[in-house]
């Protein structure tokens, strides 16, 4: 009595007369591309950028030879032909069942489920309810913590989200939304669609069989690798689609004077780069010279006096110089003022002191709080009238005699001075909690002897921190440094929320490489030149990322304690 | 560190470790408890100074209190004729009152009831005019004044001792503050936009903000399950060299990638629209790498033994790999929800219609709580119901977490 | 059930040896077949070869009449206990057990009558509902046993499956699974480096080495007739004693010398290792296992037959004592390798080292010498170069 006791169940479809459908499908496939490639070349039809154009005619010619070879190969049962027809109908399947969902408008109907979801939000907390009660109930309220979850109270969470699903559906009324498919899915161009998603997603999953994969003698090998690309196919798509194509795409855009519309696009070469690069000096007689005394084109950057001589910096694009300066100038104040805390703290709270996870649960929380909502929270600590940091410093004043409050309650953020500082501070706020459990980490691998050593060698605190925590966590500290400066370079979402009195202000003293990108990119419509920047300051971050890379080889190869 | 020696030396050390340490805590707390206490409060009592830290509302005292019937009594607080502070309830506001003026200090207000003072009979010119001079009392001594003015004022009670009464006028008077957190800021927030009822639309964006963060964390949980169990456990052709891809992938910064990404989201119409920001960011190559990392740690003979027991590579995954999985899942749930409720720039590049409809949390608080901002109460009403899931998510997945940000150092 | 055939496979890594060599082998149905050697040898590739885990690079694999190389492991109706068991974590032993059913969609009744039979004849019943971490070794153990049982599977393959018990669990479970096979009477397989398990199991024993067999037979004849050099110091512990040795034939006797001793050995071993007669003056390797020595007083031999050693340790196990000494002969090598080196590193001292048992009454101090009488119609011989018996 073995487990194929029962037989085996009679297979729907016989193998040889599916692979001949298959074929036929096939051939289909092959007088559909060559039909599309026409209509593609067709000439006259202007509503169409030439990209695009070209793109369907590659496309078209690309389906039409997969076709074709899937074709011919599935007839003369070749070895591979199983292969190629599977890969062939899963990427048509994939492409015509998301043209599919467009046209159906599922895509951008998500807005009307929001609607949805929006009416009907407290039928939805209970189904979320009862789902984590699902989830969670056997663990919580189950005698023996060893024994599986009791099942009537699963059961009970079921019920619960079910009946909430039905609730939910009456209420958020999908009579709106169904309509519109309805209406949809009878146009021909849809329904055309909804054939070849159908024919291909049947022919894959007949071909993705046991059975056929025998008939065709596929090997093992091949079969990890079809399975292997199947389970990865969702992530690899999305990855093409939304990481390396745009990522190319990007890299292209940035030789190209290049606006959000059609018109007014055109190759420029490496000018983008040579713009956002190029700077000028000239020396000057005057101490306050203006852009005369440059180049064309350029605007004065900064002045300097060099051994007596007035000299004028210029760049032609002086915003991203500028954004460059103050990015360099909050990397050198806030990366420190977001590490040397928590390398502080995190020695401290590596000593498994009662309440030290407690601690450390408190000091994390502003990295997970929401950066909108903390910029919003220090805008009005910062407030130069009712602010508390003001108030705070005027109540120091009184006790500490070192402190010197202004008479006035000091404008933190529109104040020129002070504008860069204050983004250091949320910054490094928000951010020295991860970095002290970054820390904790790193002192997990250091070897409790090299305290207990030093601890009969009559060490101090200082000197244990200073000689064996802190060379100990040199690898962690490196990598520390790298992750909150590249953090820091894009530094963004605070400049937004808190500088006045626009993003940027006051006089461009908070101005940001990625605030640049973004009014370039988004206000100003340069698309191009924007590219450009970002790949610039790719090349910034990239220079990080690179010294991390060398680090942990090294680290790897000469290697800690062990 | 090891801090458990003994001696007063070791407990002054321990000591003020623990001061340090608090100290840290509270100006991580602080900013937050002025969040919470602003969102509690009224929008003037936001701009007094001092700051404070207690939401406040005009007092009242119940009108049973005065012997009156009806609504609580507002409370005014102002010295009475001795000079002492008082709290007084007002229980007439529009009682008839005259203003008398001494007439050896022309600058002083006595408020007396219309029908009080006595005629003297005697007139005093004032600016050219003749006036009556009355006698009148002024706490307890007989003054002479003259009627300066006849006005609708209040009738205040002592709120101490209800025997005594005061008549003064309202607008000289200060009301009294006491505590009184005004919960209507959050149905405010949370009402449709609407200017007449002061709604700011943000019920909206937090559905949204669900709907857009659900399904990103969905999308992400099952393309990095499947990706990573490919990478971890499948033999296929082409893997080391798509695993490096991905590898390369995380260092690309994310502004790279906005303006194409938001060439492609014109491209496909998906601009303005919730599924640019759910889409796009369903796929994860730092989950891949965690669920890869996972599958990797589990016995590879717990899927051979599956394997022999008939199982397809398919029902492997989602009845033994994933189930087994369950810590590595939450870790990658906790870090897609943290992402996808507080992401905000790519948001502000996509969504920019102005829609309230489409329009998600970050996005919502960006623009009210921006520099033109009016009913600061309401903002950060806003900005606490934004901040409470996240920091709750936190608390409650804190071991996973905690444990794999150090270990897979995600941001 | 089903016979299983090996013929002529092999396992090749990429860039490394081969893990399985030209391995044929032919198990019976209803077998105990038992695979052993010394760690790496390819016992458990050839295993889980059966069980479709790894690839066969080249030959044929038959389970029954069916060639196997490309049937993937679910279906080749097969049973595997691993070292490690590789239970479900999170499932039930009742899921555990019937996992195999779900998955082959059997009804759910047959299921749990099928795993409660399975569950019974292990001593599980009252363990169904618990989770695997809340077992015993010995109970995780018989988890596994279950889930292979509950399938009827045509053959059961075990790779260690006692590997990660105490030693007297191990006992226990071994007569346990011995008892199992003989009532199912289903072809196993089993795979272990302990030759005491080897020996007390199988039906039959195929020891291996590199990726090579070395010899299949039962285990007797394992012990008694060594197929070579390798098997005749695998087998029997503590191991065959391993002496170069030069050979002089007198007449009709047959001496051997080694280090300062010279022995003559019995016409009776002649018998059995003819080969001999035409090693005169030439250096042999003479093997003769502990067991084979006894106390002067106990054994009547003539005298030279009689070895004179120093005892460099004597180990009292209760009813026998075993003695160590050394003599003053450089050990045997054989392909440059002092043989079971493998997981002998005493065999690099200097002499070559000699255990002998003898009765337990004895007691014997360290460093006194001692006169053993040698059973010579017993021993041994091998070609010192290939290793073959010079039978």
């Amino acid at each position: 009595m073995g487990l194929r006791d029962r037989g085996p169940r009679t297979p729907r479809v016989a193998v040889d007369t599916g692979v001949q459908l298959v074929t036929a499908w096939h051939l289909v496939g092959v007088a559909a591309g060559i039909v599309s490639m026409l209509l593609a070349s067709r000439s006259g039809d202007d509503a169409l950028p030439a990209v695009i154009k070209l793109f369907m005619q590659v496309f078209s010619i690309a389906v039409t030879v997969a076709h074709l070879a899937a074709a011919y190969g599935t007839f003369r049962r070749m070895r591979r032909a199983r292969t190629v027809s599977l890969v062939t109908n899963y990427l048509l399947f994939v492409v015509s069942g998301s043209a599919l969902l467009h046209q159906l408008g599922a895509f951008t109907g998500i807005g009307k489920f929001g609607t949805g979801l929006n009416k009907a939000f407290l039928p939805f907390m209970v189904i979320v309810v009862g789902l984590l009660w699902v989830l969670v109930a056997g663990q919580l309220l189950s005698k023996n913590p060893l024994a599986a979850g009791p099942n009537g109270l699963r059961r009970a969470g079921w019920g619960l989200a079910a009946l909430a699903s039905v609730w939910f559906v009456i209420a958020a009324d999908p009579s709106g939304m169904l309509s519109m498919i309805g209406d949809r899915i009878t146009q021909p161009l849809t329904l055309g669609t909804l054939a070849v998603a159908l024919c291909s997603g049947a022919a894959t999953r007949f071909m993705w069989q046991r059975r056929v994969a025998v008939r065709f003698g596929t090997s093992a090998a091949e079969e990890q690798t079809l399975s292997g690309l199947a389970f990865l196919s969702p992530n690899l798509i999305g990855f093409t689609f939304f990481f390396a194509g745009p990522l190319l795409f990007s890299l292209v855009v940035s030789f190209f004077e290049w606006k959000t519309t059609g018109t007014g696009r055109s190759f420029v070469g490496i000018d983008n780069y040579v713009r956002a690069l190029s700077l000028d000096i000239s020396s000057s007689d005057v101490a306050n010279a203006g852009n005369e005394v440059l180049k064309p084109g350029y605007q004065v950057l900064m002045h300097l006096d060099w051994f007596g001589q007035n000299w004028v910096l210029g760049a032609r694009d002086v915003e991203f110089w500028i954004s460059l300066r103050n990015i360099a100038i909050f990397l050198v104040l806030a990366v420190p003022a977001s590490v040397l805390p928590a390398l502080v703290l995190s020695s401290i709270l590596a000593s498994r002191l009662p309440g030290m996870k407690v601690f450390r649960a408190i000091y994390f929380i502003p990295s997970v709080a929401g950066v909108i909502g903390v910029a919003i929270i220090w805008g009005q600590l910062f407030q130069s009238t009712v602010g508390w940091i003001n108030y705070l410093i005027l109540r120091a004043g009184e006790i500490l005699p070192f402190v010197d409050p202004p008479a006035e309650g000091h404008p933190w953020v529109s104040s020129n001075s002070t504008a860069l500082l204050s983004m250091v501070v949320v910054f490094a706020w928000m951010n020295f909690g991860f970095n002290t459990v970054l820390y904790l980490a790193g002192h997990q691998s250091i070897p409790k002897e090299l305290y207990e050593a030093a601890d009969i060698d009559g060490a101090n605190v200082w000197q244990v921190f200073r000689r064996i925590t802190v060379p100990q966590l040199r690898n962690t500290t490196f990598y520390v440094l790298i992750t909150t400066s590249i953090l820091a370079l894009q530094l963004f979402d605070i400049v937004w929320i808190l500088s006045t009195p626009e993003p940027g202000g006051p006089n461009n003293a908070t101005t940001t490489p990625v605030l640049a990108l973004y009014e370039e990119a988004f206000q100003g419509n340069n698309q191009g030149y924007a590219s450009a920047l970002a790949w610039v300051l790719f090349l910034i971050i990239f220079g990080f990322t690179f010294a991390q890379f060398r680090q942990q080889k090294d680290g790897a190869t000469s290697g800690g304690v062990s | 560190m090891s801090v458990r020696r003994k001696g007063p030396k070791a407990t002054a050390i321990r000591v003020a470790t623990y001061v340090l340490l608090v100290c840290v805590a509270v100006v991580v707390v602080f900013p937050f408890a002025v969040a919470v206490t602003t969102a509690f409060k009224r929008n003037t009592d936001i701009f007094t100074y001092p700051p404070s830290l207690v939401p406040k509302k005009e007092a009242t005292i119940p009108a049973a209190d005065v012997g009156l019937e009806g609504d609580p009594v507002p409370v005014y607080s102002f010295p009475d004729r001795d000079d002492r502070p008082g709290q007084w309830a007002l229980v007439d506001g529009d009682a008839s009152l005259a203003e008398f003026r001494p007439l050896d200090d022309l600058e002083r207000v006595i408020v007396l009831d219309v029908k009080a003072g006595e005629k003297t009979g005697e007139t005093i010119s004032i600016d050219g005019e003749e006036e009556d001079v009355y006698l009148v009392d002024d706490g307890g001594a007989q003054v002479e004044a003259y009627r300066s003015r006849l006005t609708s004022g209040g009738l205040f009670v002592s709120v101490d001792d209800p025997s005594t009464s005061v008549l003064d006028l309202v607008n000289f008077a200060t009301p009294a503050r006491e505590f009184g957190p005004r919960f209507s800021n959050f149905t405010e927030v949370l009402a449709e936009k609407d200017p007449e009822t002061n709604g700011k639309g943000v019920g909206r964006s937090l559905t949204n903000t669900v709907l857009v963060t659900i399904l990103v964390v969905l999308g992400q949980i099952i393309t990095s399950i499947l990706g990573g169990y490919a990478f971890a456990r499948v033999q296929f052709k082409g893997r080391s060299t798509i695993f490096l891809m991905y590898l390369g992938s995380v260092m690309i910064p994310f502004v790279v990638l906005i303006i194409p990404l938001f060439q492609l989201m014109l491209q496909v119409n998906w601009r303005d629209n919730l599924v640019a920001l759910i889409i796009p960011f369903a796929f994860t190559a730092y989950g891949t790498f965690l669920m890869r990392q996972f599958f990797l740690g589990i016995p590879a003979e717990i899927e051979e033994a599956a394997l022999l027991d008939g199982a397809s590579r398919s029902t492997i995954l989602w009845k033994v790999m994933v189930p087994l999985a369950r810590p590595a899942i939450a870790t990658l749930a906790t870090f897609g929800f943290l992402y996808a409720w507080n992401s905000f720039f790519w948001p502000l590049v996509i969504i920019n219609s102005g829609n309230p409809d489409n329009a998600v949390l970050s996005l919502t608080l960006s623009t009210l709580g921006g520099r033109s901002s009016t009913d600061t109460n309401l903002v950060f009403a806003g900005t606490v119901l934004a901040m409470t899931p996240p920091i709750l998510v936190f608390l409650f997945a804190q071991r996973y977490f905690v444990e794999n940000s150090a270990s897979s150092g995600l941001k | 059930m089903a016979a299983v055939t090996f013929n002529n496979i092999s396992k090749r890594y990429k860039d490394g040896p081969k893990a399985v060599d030209d391995l044929n082998l032919e198990i019976a149905d209803g077998e105990f077949m038992v695979l052993v050697g010394p760690s790496g040898c390819g016992k458990s590739t050839a295993l889980r070869m059966i069980a479709g885990l790894e690839e066969i690079s080249d030959g044929e694999l038959r389970i029954g009449e069916r060639v196997v190389n490309e049937v993937p492991p679910g279906d080749r109706d097969i049973a595997m206990v691993f070292q490690n068991y590789a239970l479900y974590p999170h499932m039930t032993v009742r899921q555990n057990i019937g996992f195999a059913l779900e998955v082959a969609k059997v009804r759910k009744d047959e299921i749990n009558r099928r795993v409660e039979d399975a569950a019974e004849m292990l001593g599980l019943t009252e363990y169904l509902d618990r989770l695997p971490k809340a077992l015993s070794g010995g109970q995780r153990q018989r988890v596994a046993m279950g889930r292979a049982i509950v399938r009827s599977p045509q053959v059961f393959l075990m790779d260690e499956p006692l590997s990660n018990l105490d030693a007297k669990l191990r006992v226990q479970m071994r007569s346990d699974i011995i008892q199992l096979q003989a009532r199912l009477g289903t072809t196993m397989v089993y795979v272990t480096h302990d030759q005491v398990e080897a020996m007390t199991m199988g039906h039959r024993v195929a020891v291996m080495r590199k990726g090579v067999l070395q010899q299949v037979a039962p285990p007797q004849e394992l012990y008694l007739r060594p197929a070579n050099l390798f098997v005749a110091a695998f087998i029997g512990s503590p191991a065959m004693n391993l002496i170069t040795a030069d050979v002089t034939i007198e007449g009709d006797d047959v001496f051997v010398s080694f280090g300062g001793h010279r022995l003559r050995i019995s016409a009776k071993a002649l018998d059995r290792y003819p080969g001999l007669r035409e090693r005169n003056g030439t250096k042999v390797i003479f093997g003769l296992r502990p067991e084979h020595f006894a106390m002067e007083e106990d054994l009547e031999v003539g005298d030279d037959q009689v070895l004179t050693v120093r005892c460099d340790l004597a180990e009292a196990m209760g009813a026998e004592v075993h003695i160590h000494a050394v003599v003053d002969v450089p050990p045997p090598a054989v392909d440059g390798a002092p043989i079971a080196a493998e997981d002998d590193p005493e065999a690099l001292v200097a002499g070559t080292k000699v255990i002998a048992r003898v009765d337990g009454i004895h007691t014997i101090a360290m460093g006194q010498d001692v006169r053993l009488a040698v059973k010579t119609h017993l021993t041994h011989f091998f070609d010192p170069a290939s290793g073959a018996p010079l039978r």
